[in-house]
């Protein structure tokens, strides 16, 4: 899947209807088939290092939407088992490194298309070995993640690890509660979680820790009032919501924020019409397509994080979906 | 630039153009010439594994076309270490490309890598801080910088006089208060905070509070300080009440002041009609946008909870 932003703008609209009411469905569907069919620009191949998470926005957008057929299946799993390395993990497209984030993308689409036994079929215990690469990415001694064999890491890859893991039926292979463990580190005087301990408060790092902490059962560490707290204060006047003080709005924290706080139950300390506004201002009404604010390039990463906010704020129309 | 095909010192390579993937790809042949020409070398030297200066080279290429091939770099790294390539040059390479991309982060992976081989921290300060000049809330860089602080032991090397100086250039900087915790409070060489650190930096979240009384942050970092030193809120009553006289409400400045005033109340004997007043001052008119949350705060008022 093309992370190639554009060719939409998100903003205008000429329809009668006034815009804030409107989610246009055929045209987000239209945009997300057509973006495979860009390979004549040069920017489809310098985003190819994320086309398999490409693929899991995409494919995801498409099942909110109701649309889950819009994409081949077979070829999206024959895509997909193509970029699997010996090792058990995936790379972004077929030659590149195998990475946790990928590895997960991959394993997602794969639960998604509900083609575990495809992956059996394929490859003799594959579920296993893929499982076992995610385990041994653990750090032994602090409990988190590493990305690959070059140890970067980020608590962003410790809820990878334990989603994809559930996922695959394998938590057994990980140290859960030391996993568990190293997410408390990372808890800040603000409430927030950051990448590792020490650093700064960021709501997409919030979701990574609640939702690993979810996934583990062990929302009860969490100061909920407190944490709540500051991932409300995210707000802005305009209805959207930041990922840090200070910074602006973006579409992708309707879904960092906004899962995060219904995770812990307090999605409702928001503004949810003004949010659900926000986010319906993003889109391109003509070619499809959701940008991170209005008058952006709308692109792939933000149409699906604008829709899986929509469907978490029970958007009508829209599936609806797990916040973890 | 030449391509790799007409240059003899690639005559010797034949290069491997893109494996799609399956027999019906989704993703199909089309780059565009000059970076898909130096991708059909880099999986030829790959596939035979070529640890050379020429390869260093098409790297430094690929890189300045597309910096986030994190493919590219683990490459890069390889050949690094299998040539020991001088490391020195190397970041002298790395300043230019990490200036030019500033959003990449596959840059800093790499630099702490091999800061980490060099053992030294010499000039890293330096270029930071011209880093930051460019974008002071870079996280990829704030992240390098508590690594470089912790890996060197910088806790006393000019740290906190450079977050100073950020914050008087920008008192909303969240990641210099960030960073401003993390090097008083997140020491992990054994170091004590001393009562008088901790007034030290609870007056100084005050006065940059009097510069800018509706900032986030600093009202953030005191509350930070004070369940650090387990002190009561309540030492800061009169402060937050100057920002929010609640008598006036039209000489309020602060929504923040509210909140702090809102929660020492709460914990106060007998003063939960204050707090009620003051949440809904917050919930109706200085903060309606999370009207339910004060709300939620004035249902907790008198219930044993409300103390935590």
């Amino acid at each position: 899947m093309s992370l190639v932003s554009g060719p939409g703008r998100g903003g205008g609209s000429d329809s009668a209807l006034p815009q804030e009411l409107q989610l246009f469905v055929d045209k987000h569907v239209r945009y997300i088939q057509s973006l495979d069919k860009r390979k004549d620009e040069l920017e489809y191949w310098l985003t190819e290092h994320l086309r398999l998470n490409g693929l899991y926005w995409g494919l995801t957008a498409l099942h909110l939407l109701g649309h889950p057929d819009a994409l081949p299946r077979n070829e999206v799993v024959d895509f997909v088992l193509s970029c699997l390395h010996d090792s058990g993990g995936f790379g972004a497209a077929p030659g590149h490194d195998a990475h946790m984030l990928y590895t997960v993308s991959a394993v997602q689409i794969l639960a998604t298309l509900d083609a575990f036994g495809d992956l059996e079929a394929r490859v003799e215990g594959g579920r296993r070995k893929i499982a076992q690469f995610i385990a041994d990415l653990q750090n032994p001694d602090t409990g988190t993640f590493a990305g690959d064999e070059w140890a970067e890491y980020d608590t962003r890859f410790l809820y990878g690890a334990l989603n994809a893991l559930s996922l695959l039926g394998h938590m057994d292979l990980v140290d859960v509660d030391k996993a568990v463990e190293h997410v408390q580190a990372c808890a800040n005087f603000d409430g927030g979680y950051g990448t590792g301990p020490g650093a700064e408060s960021h709501a997409g790092q919030i979701f990574t820790c609640i939702g690993a902490l979810s996934i583990a059962g062990r929302l009860d560490l969490v100061d909920r009032d407190k944490l709540g707290g500051w991932l409300s204060e995210r707000q802005l006047k305009n209805g959207g919501l930041n990922g840090r003080p200070e910074k602006k709005e973006d579409v992708c924290y309707s879904w960092w924020v906004a899962s995060s706080l219904a995770m812990i139950d307090r999605l409702h300390w928001i503004d949810q019409g003004k949010l659900t506004a926000f986010i319906l201002s993003t889109q391109d009404p003509e070619l499809g397509g959701l940008a991170d604010r209005p008058g952006d390039m709308v692109d792939v990463f933000h149409t699906h994080f604008g829709i899986a906010g929509l469907s978490l704020l029970k958007f009508p129309g829209l599936a609806e979906i797990d916040p973890i | 630039m030449t391509s790799y095909a007409s240059d003899p010192a690639w005559a010797d390579i034949e290069p491997l153009p893109q494996d799609d993937g399956g027999p019906h790809p989704l993703a199909a042949i089309a780059y565009k010439d000059e970076y898909s020409e130096a991708m059909s070398y880099l999986r030829a030297v790959m596939a035979k594994n070529e640890m050379s200066e020429r390869v260093l080279g098409l790297t430094e290429r690929i890189i300045g076309m597309n910096p986030a091939h994190y493919t590219v770099w683990l490459y890069r790294s390889r050949v690094l270490a299998a040539l020991s390539y001088d490391l020195r040059t190397e970041l002298a390479w790395l300043n230019p490309t990490a200036l030019k991309h500033l959003k990449n982060y596959q840059i800093w992976h790499h630099r702490q890598t091999i800061v980490d081989a060099l053992d030294s921290a010499d000039g890293e300060q330096a270029f930071i801080a011209g880093m930051m000049e460019q974008d002071a809330k870079n996280y990829h860089v704030w992240s390098y910088r508590q690594w470089l602080v912790k890996r060197f032991a910088l806790w006393d090397a000019g740290e906190l006089e450079i977050v100073e100086a950020m914050l008087q250039h920008d008192v909303r900087n969240n990641s210099a208060w960030n960073h401003r915790y993390f090097l008083v409070f997140g020491r992990d060489d054994g170091v004590v905070v001393e009562q008088k650190t901790i007034d030290r930096e609870i007056e100084y979240a005050k006065e940059t509070i009097r510069k800018a009384p509706q900032n986030q942050a600093p009202w953030n970092y005191v509350r930070g300080v004070l369940r650090y030193a387990k002190l009561s809120p309540a030492s800061l009553k009169e402060f937050a009440a100057g920002f929010a006289p609640v008598e006036r409400p039209e000489d309020i400045k602060s929504s923040h002041a509210l909140d702090l005033l809102a929660e020492i109340y709460a914990q106060e004997q007998g003063k939960s009609e204050e707090a009620v007043r003051v949440l809904d001052l917050l919930a109706e008119k200085y903060d309606p946008i999370r009207a339910n949350y004060w709300n939620f705060r004035k249902s907790q008022l008198g219930s044993a909870s409300a103390a935590a």
